[in-house]
C-alpha cells in the first residue's frame, strides 16, 4: 500500500494562511474540493465537525488530524498543511498545532488505505518523523517523507 | 520481563487508535515493559490479545472510546480510560500498572 496514492503535491500547502481551528478546515477542504476529491466542501466540513465533537482531534505534539467517513468524499485523500506559527485548535496538551493531515474517507472506505492511515498515525508519534516534516521545503518534499511510511510496511 | 496487554480503540477508528497504541508501546520500551497492544479500528481488531499473554500480564489497559469485548480480563487488575489519555499520558499509566494500582475487574455480564 502506497500512502502517497492519497495525496499529491497539490494536496500539501506548507504555509498555511489560517488562523483558527475554523479557518484551517476551511483551508484544507478547499484543496480536496479543487482537486475533485470532495464533491462540497460545507458538507465535509460539517461531517468532520461531527467527528471532532466526540473528541477534538488536535492530539498534542503540534499535530491535528481532523478527519472523517464522509459521503461528500469521491476518493479518499489525505491533505497536509503547516503553519509554523502554530494555531489553537483545542489539543489535548493545549499546544497550538504546526502539522496538520486531514484525512477524507468515503463512506466505504478500503482497508488498505485505512492500514496506510494507520501507519502514518504511528509515523506521527515519533519526533524524527516530524522534525522532517518541519524541515520539507517542497511539496515534493513532503511526498518523499509520507513514502518513506511505506517502505515499513 | 514484567508485561502489561492493553487494547485501544475510538469512534472513526481511523487515527487514534493506532496513535494510542504507538504512545503506549513507546512509553512502555522507555519503561523496561513488555506490552501487547490490541488495535480495534476502522479495519477490525488487529494483534488480538492472546489468552496467555493475558494471563501473564499484571494489568490491563484500555483506551477506547468506542466498546471493547470485556469479558476476557475477568479477574485481572484493569484500568479503563478514554483514547486521548493514553496519547497524552501514556508513561503514567504505565506507572500506575507497575505500582499495582488498578483495582480487580469483574464482569457483569
Amino acid at each position: 500500500m502506497k500512502i502517497s496514492i492519497l495525496t499529491s503535491p497539490s494536496l500539501i500547502n506548507l504555509d498555511l494562511k489560517s488562523l483558527t481551528k475554523e479557518q484551517v478546515f476551511k483551508e484544507l477542504a478547499e484543496m480536496l474540493l479543487v482537486d475533485k476529491r470532495i464533491s462540497d466542501a460545507k458538507g465535509f466540513i460539517g461531517d468532520l465537525k461531527i467527528r471532532e465533537s466526540l473528541g477534538s482531534t488536535g492530539i498534542g505534539l503540534g499535530i491535528a488530524i481532523p478527519h472523517a467517513k464522509s459521503s461528500f468524499v469521491d476518493s479518499p485523500s489525505l491533505v497536509f498543511g503547516r503553519s509554523m506559527n502554530g494555531i489553537e485548535f483545542e489539543s489535548l496538551d493545549g499546544e497550538p498545532a504546526k502539522l496538520f493531515f486531514m484525512i477524507a474517507m468515503p463512506e466505504s472506505g478500503s482497508n488498505m488505505h485505512l492500514k496506510a492511515l494507520a501507519l502514518l498515525s504511528r509515523s506521527l508519534i515519533h519526533e524524527n518523523f516530524r522534525n522532517r516534516l518541519y524541515k520539507a521545503k517542497t511539496n515534493e518534499d513532503v511526498i518523499k517523507i509520507l513514502e518513506s511510511i511505506d517502505s515499513i510496511d | 520481563m514484567i508485561k502489561i496487554v492493553a487494547v485501544t480503540a475510538c469512534p472513526t477508528g481511523i487515527a487514534h487508535t493506532y496513535m494510542a497504541a504507538e504512545m503506549l508501546e513507546k512509553a512502555a520500551k522507555k519503561l523496561n515493559v513488555k506490552i501487547i497492544v490490541e488495535t480495534n479500528g476502522a479495519i477490525g481488531v488487529e494483534n488480538r490479545l492472546k489468552q496467555k499473554d493475558i494471563e501473564e500480564s499484571i494489568a490491563v489497559i484500555i483506551a477506547a472510546d468506542a466498546r471493547v469485548e470485556m469479558s476476557r480480563f475477568n479477574g485481572k487488575p484493569l484500568i479503563e480510560v478514554g483514547v486521548s489519555q493514553a496519547i497524552k499520558n501514556p508513561t503514567k499509566l504505565i506507572q500506575d500498572a507497575l505500582s499495582n494500582l488498578y483495582p480487580i475487574y469483574k464482569n457483569e455480564n
